[in-house]
């Protein structure tokens, strides 16, 4: 792998056909998890087209729960108010970025991002290592994870890839 | 929801009340270098400022990042979510 570099608004990484099929897999098993969240939510159709009308309680998974955070601590009504109106738009959002990366690893193994799609990159890396770290049973500074070593040294690529992107917007 | 304000006093006070803030919770995951990045690029805050709160977030478990009314730190929350920081709001003040 050579990673992130930047010219100018392009931002560049070279993956070997190994990296690119695992986390094209990766952001496929994301969105899965995600749009199977979204339609347990018992939706109203109107409600569903103006993008409201999501679940009223945190997910029990705890990856899901760490993806979809209650946006009020010590207030279950305000905390459950506010999932319902905003949920199901945090969760197409992280599937739009799960997709664009999806799409940004068909070119082959070279792999081009504009700004937008630095940013779907950034959140996406960020979505894909708050999964394993739950997983990892990763919880507090410090937490080496416990689990499958193949999972771990993902969870450490991902974050080496996603600091030579962050590095390269400096 | 907004609510439909009766006055531009009203208006006026609610914005000199500014009782909400925004608070980023320290997790294991995120980089330090990202978290620090999300602060300049989202908040618009200097270098200087973001590396201070995320420092804030690492050492003390949280910061407070922005303040303000209600709806609008209710967008900042979702915008945190959105890049995978763990958000919340609450009233100011103890």
């Amino acid at each position: 792998m050579i990673p992130f570099t930047r010219d100018g608004q392009v931002v560049t990484a070279r993956l070997v056909p190994g990296e690119s099929a695992m986390l094209a897999s990766l952001a496929g098993q994301l969105i899965e998890m995600l749009e199977e969240r979204a339609a347990e939510s018992p939706t109203d159709l109107l409600l569903a087209q103006l993008g409201i009308g999501g679940a009223s309680a945190p997910p029990l998974d705890p990856a899901l729960a760490r993806l979809l955070p209650d946006a009020y601590r010590g207030d279950d009504t305000a905390a459950s108010e506010h999932r319902q109106l905003t949920e199901l738009g945090l969760v197409d959002r992280k599937v739009a970025n799960a997709r664009a990366v999806i799409e940004s690893l068909e070119g082959g193994t070279l792999v081009t991002l504009d700004p937008a799609g630095v940013q779907s990159w950034l959140r996406h890396l960020t979505d894909l290592r708050l999964v394993l770290a739950a997983r990892l049973q990763i919880e507090d500074d410090g937490d080496e994870g416990t689990g499958d070593d193949r999972m771990l040294d993902l969870y450490d690529w991902l974050g080496y890839l996603q600091g030579t992107l962050v590095e390269c917007l400096e | 929801m907004s609510q439909t304000l009766e006055s531009p006093v009203e208006e006026l006070q609610q914005l000199a009340d500014q009782p909400w803030v925004t608070i980023v919770w320290n997790d294991p995951v995120n980089l330090m270098t990202y978290v620090s990045y999300v602060f300049r690029s989202y908040f618009g805050h200097s270098r200087e400022e973001a590396e201070r709160l995320m420092l804030l977030v690492h050492h003390e478990g949280r910061a407070v990042v922005a303040s303000g009314g209600r709806e609008e730190m209710e967008r900042h929350v979702e915008a945190m979510h959105d890049f995978g920081l763990w958000a919340t709001l609450a009233k100011e003040g103890p």
